[in-house]
């Protein structure tokens, strides 16, 4: 569904010829996901999370290697369809972006209204959507008189409005409690279930290590770890000489993929890494 | 329903930017009220000059009893004098200058005058003796005036050689010149228009980020992103056209056809069927720049 090949992204390109601190978004990524996956996309900030999301939606363009979605090389799509690669694409933001002067109904009819879709479509469609999210009964509400956890139902429901093959969310539970989140995360699955990709950046370890779903770690634009039932960190108890305890990063630099002391708890993903 | 979704963007973005689009309103009604101006001046000339360059003539008078023209030395003209000048003008010297001429007698003069001022109560004072005798003559070239003059003037029995057209070209500049100013300052405020649509339409992105964002991630093409913006500038525009439409046809129909077409019945004056040519350039002038200005601007400012 999604193929990076070795993708590299510079933001400021010119920089980079003149110095060394300069740091690639992304440095050499290669990765696919499969249609029907769920993927966690962890990291810490900084780290390449955003960059990988908006080179599947195009808002950018990778200076190195090629992204793949649903087939087609997105650099190679012409500006004039790049439109129509976004909507086979949903996206849910930390903050919503609900329209403040829209209620619930009209902002998820706004997806469906903007790609042109008719008036009887719309009037079927959006409350089965607003149905899968569990929003039945709210829809004449504005958004500020619901709950953090409702406005993000309704932003998933507009995201998923058009039917999109993939769903992106960028820390979609950042702004909710965790019992809210648990909401969220069902209402996610059951999108999953339904045969949607969804790629989900997340700093939520409770929510990671609970749903055992692919994670993808990033640190410094490139892959870490790629593990199909992983948990969010893979930072381990060290005990140290003087008898204290502490958790310490695994040494990435001389992390190997085939490292057999990880892989009882989280066996790799290693179709996905090989081109 | 694409439309009408479209239409309703455009109706909330100028509600949300109401004093904006005022503005633009404005500015476009007066500058395309000066170039409407200007162009209805332009039409004015050319109107009497159609009108009046086919009768205006060189007018060569002669000496009356009382004229003290230096070639009027020996009183009125006689008709030995009159004879001169009639077979001077059909000679071959002048013919090649000449469309034809006639003779205008103290008697037809004064049935001129009065059809002239037909409601001035001079034209009943006025006799034919008070009136100049004179051939009126049309000049094949009206340029070559110059000519006709130094045959004539030194001639016995002729008073003055007058060309009319003259006294015309001197209200035609002065249209003229009202008219240029009128272009200058249309151009000005065309600038401030254009400028101030860019302004406008920027600003509306801004305001609008947030829905412009959330249609960019639904996949909007680039027409249904650019367009509600670049209607709000055209909308804004087509108003302020139509105002000044409005205001040139009510200028010509209460100020010249209501007052200077009465006061001055032999003059050619326009009328409202002007203003209908001038109006759709005028709205097609505001809309193009409009257009093109908002264009520009989201080019820059809304990202696709």
């Amino acid at each position: 569904m999604i193929r990076f090949e070795n993708v590299t992204m510079v933001y400021d390109q010119k920089s980079r010829l003149g110095s060394e601190n300069a740091r690639p978004g992304l440095d050499d990524v290669t990765i696919e996901i499969d249609r029907g996956d769920f993927a966690f996309l962890v990291g810490a900030s900084g780290s390449g999370k955003s960059t990988f999301l908006r080179l599947i939606l195009r808002e950018i363009v990778a200076t190195g290697g090629s992204v793949h979605v649903a087939g087609q090389n997105v650099a190679r799509i012409p500006s004039w369809r790049v439109p129509k690669l976004r909507r086979g694409i949903g996206v849910v933001f930390q903050d919503f972006r609900l329209l403040p002067q829209k209620n619930v109904f009209e902002n998820v009819a706004f997806a469906m209204q903007v790609v042109g879709e008719s008036r009887s479509a719309i009037r079927d469609h959006v409350p089965e959507v607003l149905k899968l999210v569990g929003l039945e009964g709210k829809e004449k509400r504005q958004p500020d008189e619901l709950s953090g956890g409702e406005q993000q139902r309704v932003a998933i429901a507009r995201a998923i409005a058009n039917k999109p093959q993939i769903l992106l969310a960028d820390e979609p539970t950042g702004n909710l409690d965790p019992a809210t989140s648990v909401g969220i995360m069902n209402v996610l699955d059951r999108i999953n279930q339904n045969g949607t990709t969804v790629i989900m950046a997340t700093h939520d370890d409770g929510i990671v290590n609970s749903m055992r779903r692919r994670v993808v770690e990033l640190s410094l634009g490139k892959i870490m770890r790629d593990e199909s039932a992983g948990e969010y960190t893979s930072m381990i108890p060290v005990i140290n000489q003087d008898g204290t305890r502490e958790l310490r990063q695994a040494d990435h630099s001389t992390w190997q993929k085939p490292s057999t002391g990880n892989q009882a708890f989280a066996p790799f993903d290693t179709e996905d890494d090989m081109p | 329903m694409k439309l009408g979704f479209i239409l309703g963007e455009v109706g909330s973005g100028l509600r949300r930017n109401l004093s904006m689009v005022v503005s633009v309103v404005l500015v476009t009604f007066i500058s395309l009220t000066f170039v409407g101006t200007a162009a209805l001046m332009q039409m004015q000339i050319t109107q009497m000059k159609g009108y009046w360059y086919d009768k205006v003539q060189v007018a060569i008078y002669l000496c009356g009893e009382h004229n003290e023209g230096t070639n009027c030395a020996e009183g009125a003209v006689t008709e030995g004098q009159r004879g001169e000048i009639e077979s001077m003008l059909g000679s071959a010297a002048v013919k090649p200058y000449v469309e034809n001429f006639e003779y205008e007698s103290k008697e037809q003069a004064l049935t001129h005058f009065r059809e002239q001022f037909d409601n001035s109560s001079m034209s009943e004072t006025v006799t034919a003796d008070q009136l100049p005798e004179s051939f009126r003559v049309s000049l094949v070239d009206p340029e070559k005036y110059q000519i006709i003059k130094e045959l004539f003037s030194s001639m016995d029995g002729v008073d003055v050689v007058v060309d009319q057209r003259e006294l015309l070209e001197k209200i035609f500049s002065i249209i003229n010149i009202a008219s240029f100013v009128a272009i200058g300052i249309a151009g000005v405020m065309i600038l401030c228009a254009v400028l101030l649509v860019g302004t406008t339409i920027r600003l509306s992105a801004y305001l609008r980020r947030r829905e412009t964002g959330i249609m960019r991630l639904v996949g909007a093409s680039k027409s249904s992103l650019q367009l509600p913006f670049v209607l709000e500038g055209v909308i804004s525009a087509l108003i302020g056209a139509l105002l000044a439409s409005g205001v040139l046809w009510a200028a010509v129909r209460f100020l010249i056809d209501d007052k200077l077409a009465l006061e001055y019945k032999d003059t050619a004056f326009i009328s409202t069927g002007e203003v209908f040519m001038v109006a759709p350039w005028l709205i097609l002038l505001g809309v193009v720049l409009a257009g093109v200005s908002s264009l520009v601007t989201l080019r820059r400012y809304l990202k696709v």
